[in-house]
């Protein structure tokens, strides 16, 4: 049993790091420029077809993720843009409809010219270390440490660089920005790409595990959006935490309950953490 | 330095701004006076570029501004303090100031905040608190700094002592004052007579969106006097 609970843990790690990829994108997307994008699992299903199309033409699993998530990124970044920028100045019903439109028009198209198939690859490493009396895959702690790291990257970036502090600021204050001299345009392309790109990275990096199918990013989201909304709408560090432990409860309380009941369980702490969050505003985080 | 011709501005169906023509000469400081709700601050919004229906003519320095997002005017030269909503809350104070001079990464960061820091020392002591857990006296003291700090062609001040202890507007009044005599060119909105009395060479008067006069503080002998004359205040 405390080998299975370890074991679980570790899961609820890596998926929570993965999950908080997705959901750190949104937080930004969020914060930046108050949009909820209904695409986000998109660019997760793009990640990893991406993925899977690079790896069979360079069978270079790190290019592949590194390209993919940079070609998905750019691009997704650069539609959204497309999509949302007529829509800025108006309600922010339409952006959400935009976005869920796109979503649904980025699925059709991947059923229709991809299949409805699930494409998986192998894991790159068939490594796996002992843990008691069980074998943990390496690669999951690979996928944990990645993810971890690029959260950890993106804390200290938003902090510390140039963009970063001009991102939180456009997040605080978008008009006192502006009049600073922030160029608020390229924040909010910036805010895009990184977005669209931290989706795909989880996308690309979950191949192995979960495989790619045009509907995977409806999976996906979901949790993301619990995740967002319990973390603080447009807080990169409250998504990122809350993930983690999102992840836990499902890993470790699977050990327990079934998934029905654990997803009520899920809900349950969400709508807990929302009462207490309600009453404790000024403690609200943005960026 | 600041040519404005025919200055209009629409807020939803309100036409907030009717038509207003000045000009200021660089290194001149020069006031917007009147009751409140005449149009002043939306003036100051069109100028910065935040009003978004505007028409009319801006030229600073011969460059026109007109049609231009707020953050181009911003890097042309232009500074906006505005009344409220002025510091971004959940960045520390050396962060709010530093945002403006990361513009230009090539110079020197420390100097900007050495210049704000100079002007309002406990901005200094505080640099590294939340700006929004500062009091109003002091975020308005921040604003101020780092408008002044980022050394613009014109600085936009808008109400820079509402709300203010007489102390602290002194302080106010001062930074502008000091940053005036150093050359600063500055448009101010604010209807404290100390401050226009030491700081303004002209105070132009706005009424219902026009400018309805233009006046030297030397016009008036006590604040009830310009405030009778200027702000409507003890007519009946």
């Amino acid at each position: 049993m405390a080998d299975q609970l370890l074991i679980q843990i570790l899961n609820g790690l890596f998926v929570g790091a993965s999950l908080a990829l997705v959901a750190a994108g949104l937080a930004l997307l969020f914060g930046v420029l108050h949009i909820v994008n209904f695409a986000q699992g998109d660019f997760y299903m793009l990640g990893g077809y991406a993925v899977w199309f690079l790896l069979n033409a360079t069978h270079n699993y790190v290019v592949s993720v590194i390209v993919g998530t940079i070609i998905v990124a750019v691009l997704g970044g650069l539609l959204l843009a497309a999509i949302i920028w007529p829509l800025l100045a108006k309600s922010q019903v339409l952006i959400l409809l935009a976005t869920l439109g796109l979503g649904l028009i980025m699925e059709q198209l991947a059923t229709n010219f991809l299949g409805g198939d699930t494409k998986i690859i192998q894991p790159p490493l068939a490594l796996s270390i002992p843990l008691g009396t069980v074998r943990y895959p390496v690669y999951n702690l690979i996928i944990l440490g990645v993810g971890i790291g690029i959260l950890v990257l993106g804390y200290f970036a938003l902090q510390y660089t140039r963009y970063g502090i001009w991102l939180r600021a456009v997040a605080q204050n978008r008009p006192m920005a502006a009049a600073l001299g922030v160029p608020v345009p390229r924040v909010y392309i910036l805010a895009l790409v990184v977005s669209s790109g931290l989706s795909a990275l989880a996308g690309g990096l979950l191949l192995p595990l979960t495989s790619v199918y045009p509907l995977v990013g409806a999976d996906v989201i979901l949790n993301a959006f619990i995740v967002v909304v319990a973390g603080g709408l447009g807080n990169f560090r409250g998504a990122a935490i809350i993930s983690i432990l999102v992840g836990e409860v499902q890993s470790v309380g699977a050990l327990f309950v079934s998934p029905a009941w654990l997803r009520v369980v899920l809900f349950g702490l969400v709508i807990l953490l929302l009462m207490v969050r309600s009453r404790r505003q000024h403690l609200l985080v943005r960026l | 330095m600041l040519d404005v011709k025919d200055l209009h501005a629409y807020y939803g169906a309100s036409h907030v701004v009717q038509g207003i023509s000045f000009n200021i000469d660089q290194g001149e400081a020069v006031a917007l006076v009147g009751r409140n709700g005449v149009g002043k601050t939306s003036t100051l919004k069109s100028l910065i570029g935040l009003e978004t229906r505007v028409q009319g003519s801006i030229a600073l320095q011969g460059t026109t501004l007109v049609g231009k997002p707020a953050h181009v005017r911003a890097n042309r030269g232009l500074g906006y303090v505005p009344e409220e909503r002025a510091v971004f809350p959940q960045m520390s104070v050396e962060e709010n100031i530093r945002i403006g001079a990361l513009l230009h990464p090539g110079k020197n960061q420390h100097g900007v905040l050495d210049r704000a820091y100079e002007l309002f020392p406990i901005l200094k002591e505080r640099r590294l608190q939340l700006a929004g857990t500062l009091s109003g006296g002091q975020q308005k003291m921040l604003a101020l700094a780092r408008g002044i700090a980022l050394q613009p062609k014109l600085l936009m001040v808008d109400e820079p002592t509402e709300g203010l202890m007489p102390a602290n507007v002194e302080l106010i009044a001062n930074a502008l004052l000091s940053a005036a005599q150093g050359g600063l060119t500055v448009l101010v909105v604010d209807s404290s007579f100390d401050l226009l009395r030491v700081l303004c060479s002209r105070m132009y008067a706005m009424d219902r969106g026009v400018l309805i006069g233009t006046y030297r503080p030397s016009d008036f002998s006590s604040p009830d006097e310009l405030a009778a004359t200027l702000l409507g205040e003890g007519r009946h």
